[in-house]
Formats: structure tokens, C-alpha cells, sequence
């Protein structure tokens, strides 16, 4: 590790200012936790590191808004939203999914908005919030803008935010009616980073699902929704036929291929399997 | 920590007494080699080979050297104007201090930086140019038996160990040891069997990963250095020292404190030739520390094949083996010739068997070199040998106990090399097992897309032979009393075991007696901290050094006219007229052994104790995804009599966890050019927490080792061994399905699932 600057702004402005939209080696550091391991390992040798601990508290912490919907400041860690009663009782599908999401040592550090903002594809929440139809607040020498956490990430760690951009705030639609699931599956040790993930949300009508929305993580390149098994639950009954039929339709033209978790067909074979027992899950309101 | 110091008559021997150490270790106060920092120190960074196979073309260190706050980069050039020959190792001195002319694995140290920052080292160190003319690799340890590509040019045996002094320098080989054994005829029984079964099993390479990688410091005295080291083995760190240097023992110390584990990784000499080397040649103190990355490339367990064969009776009686195993030692010896030949001899399996033949060979490959880990061989072959032994009860519709219970070796029955079991109680480790698991009862078989199967496996282990231990016990005026012996406490619990023996011979609370660590210059000779030697010969040796004090205490008082019952500090107190002296009693310990006969491997006395451990999986499969989990583990262990029944246990589960992952998903990835894609722990992953089977029973059979000390035995590597076949075991009888390759991952399960019905899951 060669040396770098270090900065700490006191404000988000100042920090967007000493980041540099042509400059790959400056890059602004939350929790550090994905940062420092490309640092230790070599591949992310920074010229400066633009801290941002130290910006305004606005930008740290949970609250509901108008219409009932969630905000969360990007510098909120994990531990916290995954502590938080509001977030327990309204968007249940989030508590669940931080309880599994890496180690409680990275969930302590780590934060919302690098979360978001790395774009490893084995992340947990982005799926998650892409069926809940989350979107992002991202600020930059502009001003602000919105985006759909469905389409933040371009491709694996790449993502529409420009290196002079931040994301400041997740907003959270209430759940409402729609239940919702994410299942994910390891292969090494359960801690590992998932060969899988699948996040599901159903709105349904009496014992027939009226609209269905799947997203898949970890087996693509960046979050990929399944619209042609959306397509199958939309209006079906939930039942096995359905599922297998959709299990299908969902591995059918999506490019996966093989890694250290799984050859490409152990892998469709993972989501034909795990799309089912998502689905079932979210109707069960259960995961 | 308030520590009791009078006299105690209550026994401290089976007593589970929380370790010495615990509380040291939480509050972040142990010392560890991590921690030191000398004035004026420079930091090492390795730079390492980039090639599995190569010639040396060029170094180009220029760049590196010219990096601002760098003192000096250093090649084997350098190393050779201090040592002309600069090859260690404990079985060959086949492994160079730093490459010279070829590299022989990737990730072989080929040159040092070193710089007051290590940051400004490990920069630098990215700098270096190394060309290669690239060589023929190998990497299977059984294309290595006839391949064209030839890691040594030259065979050069250390003959540091009496029993490996046959080792002769060969040429135009791969092969560094065959061991060789023959009791009856196994060809000519075979022949006549009424079924003949015969199967082959693979391992993986797997890492110890401790999580203190390897560290060490070196410290140029005038005429001397001190080494400080995170080793198993300080004594044979001294005297490889002083073969290297040619340098009386005296002038090297070798000190070590805790260690944060070491699992068999840490032994022998690892980066302490290096280190010794640089602070030589530089003459400031040297401190390299490997990172978890680093671990990967420094040593390794053995991969390995194993072919075995067996006749058998209609009615279950295993009447002759074969056995045939490739162990794939990597690019240096290490000490895989030892785990060639001293777990090789137990092939077999613990059986009585009538007529046995051992082939089993220690390869040199490509690879990152192998050595011991925790069970020194042993889990590979249990794996195999119990994986066959349920497959054959399998075809012949034979309950898996009773065929053991037929064929198991029994007290004074002959072992593979002739030598009588003593003190093996294998029969009640095994109908343990079958009462833990409640084997006669009805079994829960699953059902949907959940399938439910248990399995068992049991296996037996030399101890190595022979080793000596050397101990002092120093009581002091007062009546205190310290402990002076170079085992290294890893995380074992040794410093404890240690001082609850001394503590039962001089009736003190084991509380109140301190332990010096390792230090040559202060602590005596012991072989090293392995293969759960340490507490058999270790302990020995402490139980006569206080029986030499309370002896001489007693003679004291004796001699000053006082009873044997008087305080010791009034003892000391009318001898010296004021409280003054002490008494050091000294202990050293030796087992009888008889080499195996060369030809034939055999021997009346191989080993001095013999360790057995079984373990019952009871498993659940998911049909639709191959995914294991196993429900319950049992473990069931001859340790003889605990010393202290609660670190038995707790070694009986950390081994039995440790093997959990080499068995269900450690594996090292190696492309086909030999370059690791995993060498760290995002990828390589180890058992966490929610790994754990949902139910672990962990137990010590009601046993004696009559020559160990109060009637104990190891048990650092009992747990590891029934743990794979018992999981395979269990997964056949769950779904129908056999794997004979570790690991057991869940992909290989479907797999094999697909192929079963018929329908074989696409390759890619």
C-alpha cells in the first residue's frame, strides 16, 4: 500500500467538490469495508481517499416520510437499519435479509450507501429493493437526482453514478399489500458470498397471485429482473405446476455462467429450484 | 487474576480447569511475534514466483530498489555470499532460502525488500522483474509417479530423523519416499476371497489457515541472533539454524510465545532461515510477516490418491488389503516423507486383517509444498478406507457396525506391521458410537425433497516415534513453582495440561503454577509441538521433572531435620536462614521404538501410543440441490484418561469442525497452470458458526494409556479423523449416492443425484 491523502470534509458538499469526475484513483470511503479489501489486495490503489464520516449526521439515520414511505440516510450502517423497529414491522423482508447479509462485524461498518454504491452483484439488499421498488437520492455538483435501485447498477461494480456523485438517501415505499421474500444460496461456508439470490414480491388475490416481481443477484453480473417469469406468475395460481413453470421460464435465455460457486447449469438448476420456494416463501409472508 | 498458592490436596489431574491463559487472551494481553517491535527494525516483503515451473532467467531489482525509504532488496545471490548451500528442510534440504536458478511453484519467495515501512517494502516488492524460461509442470501426484516433468533434479536427504537415514539421494524422480509393507500375502488371498472390492479415493489440497499467518523476527546479537517466532518447534528451529550457519547452538535462541493456531503449519523451519539470513547480512533486526494470502503459497496439506482393495469371506471377514496411496507433497518435501511412512503403515485401516500389502509414495509436484495438518495424514486415509469399508458392507447386506464389530482390531491382536494393539480401545469407541447414535432404533429417513441418512467411520493413529521431551520443575523458597518446557501452547491448552501434572505431584493448585515459555536458551530440548505428541511425551517428561523435585524437596527436608510434611518455604527457611534457593527438578522422556524393517515395514514396537477416534454423521439432503447439512456429528474418542475432560472435549470439536470443512467445501482452486484462484479468505472459505451441525456430541471413551502421564494420551487430532467417510457414509445411505472425491460439495452431490436417474447435469 503505497501512501494517499486522506480528507475528511465537514459537509456533503465539500466532499462532492474533492472528489474528481476524471480521476479513478479518488474515491470516497464510508465504511471501508469492500474499499479496504481492494486496497489490501492491490487492485484499488487511491491517491486520495475523500472520508465521509464526518459530513453532516443528516445523512446517518432512519425515519419514516410522507405516505408512510422509509428514508434512510446512506451513511446509516447496516446494524442499524437492520435493528430498527420501523423497519422490522413495515419492510420485515429488509430486517431479514441484513440478519444474513456477510458477517455482523461488516454489517456494524458497513453503510447503506456504499452498499448501493459498490455494486458487487453477491449483494444482498440490492434485489430487495429493486422488487420493492426502491430508488436512490444521488447528489453531485448539479444538484440531485433520483434513481430506481433496479437500474443504479450497470454491470459488475459499475453503476450511473458519475465519480463526483454520492448517493445521499434510500427511499422505501411502503410494503403495503405486496409480501415479499429473498432467498439467497451459498455453496461454501454460509457466510460466503451467494451463488444466488432471489428476491420475490407478490400481491395477491385471495389464493391466485395478481402481480409478481422477481429480481435475481449474484448468478448475473448486476441485479436482473425475470420478467418472463413474472410474466407466468402474473394472473397464475400458486401452485407446483406454476412454479416449475416459472422456475424454467426464468432460466431459460438468461445468460449465467460458471464460477468458484457452481458451473452454469448447477447454477440454472440453483434457480429453477430456489425462484419456487421464493415465491412460496413471499406468499407465506414467511422470509 | 487472583491465583490461589497454598497447598492443595485436592486432585488437580481430571479436573476441568478453565485455561491459564483465558483471560490474558480476551483482554487482549498474550504476547504474540505480531506484537514486537525492535529498534531499528526492517520489514520484510516477499516477492514471489509468478510461474509453477521455471528457470531463473533474470531478476531485475532496480526499480524496487530505487523506491525512496528502501534499504535493501535481496536474491539468492546475496543469501549465497553468507551460506554457499542455503537449502533447508526436515526430511530433504531440498527447499532453498530464496529460489535459486528454478522456481518450482507459484508463489515461491524469490526475492526480499526490506524497508523500516512495510508499506514502503511491500510497494516496492511490486516492482521486482523476474523472467522465467518456463519448464514442463506437474501437478497430480500420480502423473508424478511416471511424469517427464522433474521438480528436483537431485534427491538430497536430510537424515535429520533416525527412521528416514535410508533415504538416499536419487536422481530422475519424483518420488522422494516409498514406503513399502508386506505382512502375508495379500496377492495370493485375493486371489482365493470370495469378494474382492476395490475403490479409489481422492483429497483435495487444503490450508491450515491459521489466523496468525507466519511471522518471525530476527535479532543480530554480537555473536549470536535471537529469533523470535510464531513456531511449533523452537528446538529444531535452533539446531537447522545452526546446521545452516554452521554455528554452535548456543549462539541461537529461539523464543516463542502464544501462537494463534498452527494445525501442523508452523513446524520444522518456515521463515525463520530468512529472517536470520537478512539480519546477517544487514545486521539491523528483521521482521517478515506473511498475510493471509501468503499462507496459501507457504504449506499445505497433502492431496492425495488411494486405491485399496480387499478380499472378504461370504460371512464379513476382511481377509487381505491392498493399499496404494499418492500423496502429492508439492513443490518441497517438508515432511511428507514421514506422512508417507508413518501414517502409511496404518493404511489398513484398524482391522485385523490377516494378510496386508502397503504401497505409498510421497510425490514431489508443482504445487505449493504439503506438510502435516492435524492428523499428519491420517484423515486422507480414514476417508478412503472407511469410505470402502461401508461400501462393502453395503454389497454385502451387512449392518455397518456388526461388519466392523467382525473385523475390528482387538487388544494384543497384531496391527499392519506386526506390532500388538495396547491401550487401543477401538471396540468401545465403536459400540459408543453405535449407543450415541441409537443405531437399533428406527431412523427418520425424511421425506419430499429432504432425505435423512447417518453414517459412521472410526480410525486409528500412530503416534510418531521416537521423540524425546525434556522438562525442568523449578520450586522456589516460597513454595511456588515454575514449569520449564518448549511445548508451545497453539491454542491446545498445553500450558494448562502442564501445570495441573506438575500441580498433582506436588499437590499445588495448577492455578498458582507458571509456565515458561519456549525460550532455547532458558527452556529445554523438545522434538516439537506435533502430532498430539505433547502431552504423552511432554507430559512425561514434566510428571518426572516434579517427581525429581518433590524427591529432592523431600531429601531437603530430610537433611535439615524436618519431616516430609513441613511447608517448603520452612524448609528452605532452616537450610538458607532466610527465604532463599530452590529446588529444580529435571524430567526427560524417551519412548522404546523399533524402526520398521526396511524391507518389509515391519516392527514389533512402532509407535508408543495409539489414538482412536470414530465420529457418527447424521445428515440431511435436498434432492433438488445437492445441499448437505448435517443435523448431528457425534464424536467419540480414545484419549485415555483426560488430564482435563473439558479442552478434551473442546479439541474433540474444534478438530471435528476443522475436518467439517475440508470434508463439505474447503478446497484450494488451481487452474491448469498451476496458479491458485482462491488464495484468500473471500474465497477460500472456512466453517463459521452457522456451519456448525445443528447437534455435536463430543466424548472420551472410559480409557488408559498406562504409559502416558496419569494415564493419559493426545487427543489434538482424534476428532479429525472418522469425520468424511462418516458424512459419505451417511449421504449413501440418505439418497443412493456415492462420492469418492473430497470435498463433498453440494454440486457434487446433485451431480451425481442427475446421474443416477439417468440424467447427467451438462458439464458447463
Amino acid at each position: 500500500m503505497s501512501p494517499f491523502e486522506l480528507v475528511e470534509p465537514r459537509s456533503l458538499h465539500a466532499a462532492i467538490h474533492l472528489l474528481d469526475p476524471d480521476d479513478a484513483s479518488i474515491r470516497a470511503i464510508a465504511g471501508g469495508t469492500a474499499v479496504m479489501l481492494m486496497m489490501k489486495a492491490g487492485v484499488f490503489r487511491p491517491r486520495r481517499l475523500v472520508s465521509l464520516r464526518a459530513i453532516e449526521s443528516r445523512f446517518s439515520g432512519v425515519e419514516t416520510g410522507p405516505g408512510g414511505e422509509l428514508r434512510i440516510g446512506a451513511l446509516t450502517p447496516l446494524a442499524v437499519l437492520e435493528r430498527s423497529a420501523v423497519v422490522r414491522r413495515e419492510w420485515p423482508v429488509i430486517a431479514r435479509t441484513l440478519a444474513t447479509l456477510s458477517n455482523v462485524r461488516v454489517r456494524n461498518v458497513a453503510t447503506v450507501g456504499g452498499h448501493l454504491a459498490h455494486a458487487d452483484p453477491h449483494m444482498d439488499l440490492p434485489p430487495v429493493l429493486s422488487v420493492l421498488g426502491a430508488r436512490v437520492t444521488i447528489a453531485g455538483p448539479a444538484g440531485e437526482r433520483t434513481v430506481p435501485v433496479a437500474s443504479l447498477s450497470t454491470g459488475y461494480y459499475e453503476t450511473v453514478l458519475r465519480r463526483n456523485e454520492l448517493i445521499t438517501t434510500l427511499t422505501v415505499p411502503l410494503q403495503g399489500r405486496k409480501r415479499a421474500a429473498y432467498l439467497k444460496c451459498t455453496i461454501r461456508s454460509a457466510d460466503d458470498w451467494p451463488a444466488l439470490g432471489i428476491a420475490v414480491a407478490l400481491e395477491m388475490d385471495g389464493a391466485a397471485i395478481h402481480d409478481a416481481g422477481v429480481v435475481i443477484s449474484a448468478a448475473t453480473d448486476k441485479p436482473t429482473r425475470l420478467a418472463a417469469a413474472e410474466a407466468v406468475l402474473r394472473g397464475a395460481s400458486l401452485d407446483e405446476a406454476t412454479l416449475a413453470r416459472a422456475g424454467e421460464a426464468a432460466a431459460e435465455g438468461l445468460d449465467i455462467v460458471g464460477d468458484a460457486h457452481g458451473s452454469a447449469s448447477y447454477k440454472k438448476q440453483l434457480l429453477r429450484v430456489y425462484l419456487g420456494r421464493a415465491v412460496r416463501a413471499a406468499a407465506k409472508g414467511a422470509a | 487474576m487472583k491465583r490461589p498458592t497454598q497447598p492443595t490436596e485436592t486432585p488437580q489431574v481430571g479436573r476441568s480447569v478453565p485455561r491459564l491463559e483465558s483471560q490474558q487472551k480476551v483482554t487482549g494481553r498474550a504476547e504474540y511475534v505480531h506484537n514486537l517491535r525492535l529498534p531499528g527494525m526492517l520489514y520484510g516483503k516477499i516477492f514471489r514466483a509468478s510461474v509453477a515451473h521455471g528457470r531463473i532467467r533474470r531478476i531485475d531489482v532496480s526499480a524496487a530498489q530505487a523506491v525512496g525509504g528502501v534499504y535493501r532488496v535481496v536474491t539468492s545471490d546475496d543469501i549465497r555470499t553468507l551460506l554457499p548451500e542455503p537449502y533447508y528442510g526436515p526430511a530433504f534440504h531440498d527447499q532453498p532460502i530464496l529460489a535459486i536458478d528454478k522456481v518450482r511453484h507459484v508463489g515461491e519467495p524469490v526475492a526480499v525488500v526490506l524497508a523500516s515501512d512495510p508499506h514502503v517494502a511491500e510497494e516496492a516488492a511490486h516492482l521486482i522483474v523476474a523472467e522465467y524460461e518456463e519448464l514442463p509442470a506437474v501437478f497430480d501426484e500420480v502423473q508424478a509417479m511416471t511424469s517427464k516433468a522433474i521438480v528436483h533434479e537431485t534427491l538430497k536427504p536430510a537424515g535429520t530423523f533416525p527412521d528416514l537415514k535410508h533415504l538416499k539421494g536419487r536422481t530422475n524422480t519424483n518420488v522422494a519416499l516409498d514406503f513399502h509393507l508386506r505382512r502375508g500375502d495379500a496377492e495370493r488371498a485375493l486371489a482365493t476371497a470370495d469378494h474382492v472390492f476395490e475403490h479409489t479415493f481422492r483429497t483435495q489440497q487444503v490450508m491450515h489457515t491459521p489466523l496468525e499467518p507466519f511471522v518471525s523476527v530476527a535479532e543480530p546479537r554480537e555473536s549470536s541472533l535471537t529469533i523470535h517466532t510464531a513456531s511449533q518447534s523452537p528446538s529444531f528451529v535452533r539446531i537447522e539454524l545452526a546446521r545452516l550457519l554452521g554455528w554452535p547452538e548456543n549462539r541461537i535462541r529461539v523464543k516463542v510465545p502464544f501462537l494463534g493456531g498452527g494445525f501442523g503449519a508452523k513446524l520444522y523451519v518456515k521463515l525463520e532461515p530468512l529472517v536470520a539470513v537478512l539480519a546477517l547480512l544487514t545486521r539491523r533486526p528483521v521482521k517478515i510477516s506473511l498475510t493471509m494470502e501468503e499462507q496459501f503459497f507457504t504449506l499445505t496439506k497433502h492431496a492425495s490418491t488411494f486405491r485399496i482393495k480387499s478380499g472378504v469371506t461370504k460371512d464379513g471377514r476382511i481377509t487381505s488389503r491392498q493399499c496404494e496411496v499418492w500423496w502429492n507433497g508439492g513443490a518441497y518435501a517438508d515432511i511428507g516423507p514421514r506422512v508417507t511412512q508413518k501414517s502409511g503403515f496404518t493404511a489398513p485401516g484398524p482391522y485385523d486383517i490377516e494378510h496386508v500389502a502397503i504401497d505409498s509414495y510421497a510425490l514431489y509436484t508443482n504445487l505449493p509444498p504439503a506438510g502435516a495438518l492435524r492428523g499428519f495424514g491420517i484423515p486422507q486415509l480414514v476417508w478412503a478406507y472407511e469410505s470402502h469399508t461401508d461400501l462393502i458392507a453395503r454389497a454385502l447386506k451387512l449392518d455397518p457396525i456388526e461388519f466392523r464389530r467382525k473385523n475390528i482390531l482387538r487388544e494384543g491382536r497384531p496391527q499392519a506391521t506386526g506390532t500388538p494393539m495396547q491401550d487401543a480401545a477401538i471396540d468401545k469407541v465403536l459400540e459408543r458410537l453405535g449407543v450415541l447414535l441409537d443405531w437399533e432404533r428406527p431412523f427418520d429417513r425424511g421425506s419430499g425433497t429432504v432425505r435423512r441418512g447417518r453414517g459412521i467411520a472410526i480410525g486409528f493413529k500412530a503416534c510418531i516415534s521416537p521423540t524425546t521431551s525434556v522438562a525442568m520443575v523449578n520450586v522456589s523458597a516460597d513454595g511456588s513453582c515454575i514449569v520449564y518446557c518448549s511445548t508451545v501452547d497453539m491454542g491446545q491448552g498445553s500450558d494448562t495440561a502442564m501445570a495441573q501434572i506438575t500441580g498433582e505431584v506436588l499437590n499445588l493448585p495448577t492455578e498458582a503454577i507458571s509456565i515458561v515459555h519456549s525460550d532455547t536458551d532458558v527452556t529445554p530440548y523438545d522434538m516439537a509441538t506435533l502430532g498430539s505428541r505433547s502431552l504423552f511425551h511432554m507430559g512425561n517428561a514434566v510428571r518426572l521433572a516434579a517427581e525429581d523435585a518433590r524427591a529432592k524437596l523431600r531429601a531437603l527436608a530430610a537433611e535439615v531435620g524436618l519431616t516430609a510434611e513441613t511447608p517448603i518455604a520452612d524448609v528452605f527457611r532452616k537450610k538458607y536462614g532466610m527465604q532463599a534457593g530452590n529446588v529444580i527438578g529435571t524430567g526427560s522422556f524417551i519412548p522404546s521404538y523399533t524402526p520398521p524393517d526396511y524391507a518389509t515395514g515391519l516392527t514389533p514396537n512402532a509407535t508408543p501410543f495409539w489414538m482412536v477416534g470414530g465420529t457418527g454423521a447424521e445428515v440431511e439432503v435436498d434432492t433438488e440441490t445437492g445441499h448437505v447439512r448435517v443435523a448431528r456429528l457425534v464424536n467419540v474418542a480414545d484419549v485415555g484418561t483426560p488430564i482435563n475432560p473439558k479442552i478434551v472435549a473442546t479439541q474433540l470439536s474444534g478438530a471435528a469442525i476443522m475436518q467439517l470443512g475440508f470434508t463439505l467445501f474447503e478446497r484450494m482452486d488451481f487452474d491448469a497452470a498451476g496458479q491458485l484462484r482462491n488464495a484468500s479468505l473471500a474465497e477460500y472459505k472456512i466453517p463459521g458458526l452457522l456451519d456448525l451441525p445443528r447437534e455435536m456430541v463430543n466424548e472420551a471413551v472410559v480409557a488408559e494409556q498406562r504409559t502416558g502421564p496419569f494415564g493419559a494420551k493426545g487427543v489434538g487430532e482424534t476428532g479429525t479423523f472418522g469425520v468424511s467417510p462418516a458424512i459419505a457414509n451417511a449421504i449413501e445411505d440418505a439418497v443412493g449416492v456415492r462420492l469418492t472425491s473430497l470435498p463433498l460439495s453440494a454440486e457434487a452431490v446433485y451431480r451425481a443425484l442427475r446421474a443416477a436417474n439417468g440424467e447427467p447435469l451438462p458439464e458447463e
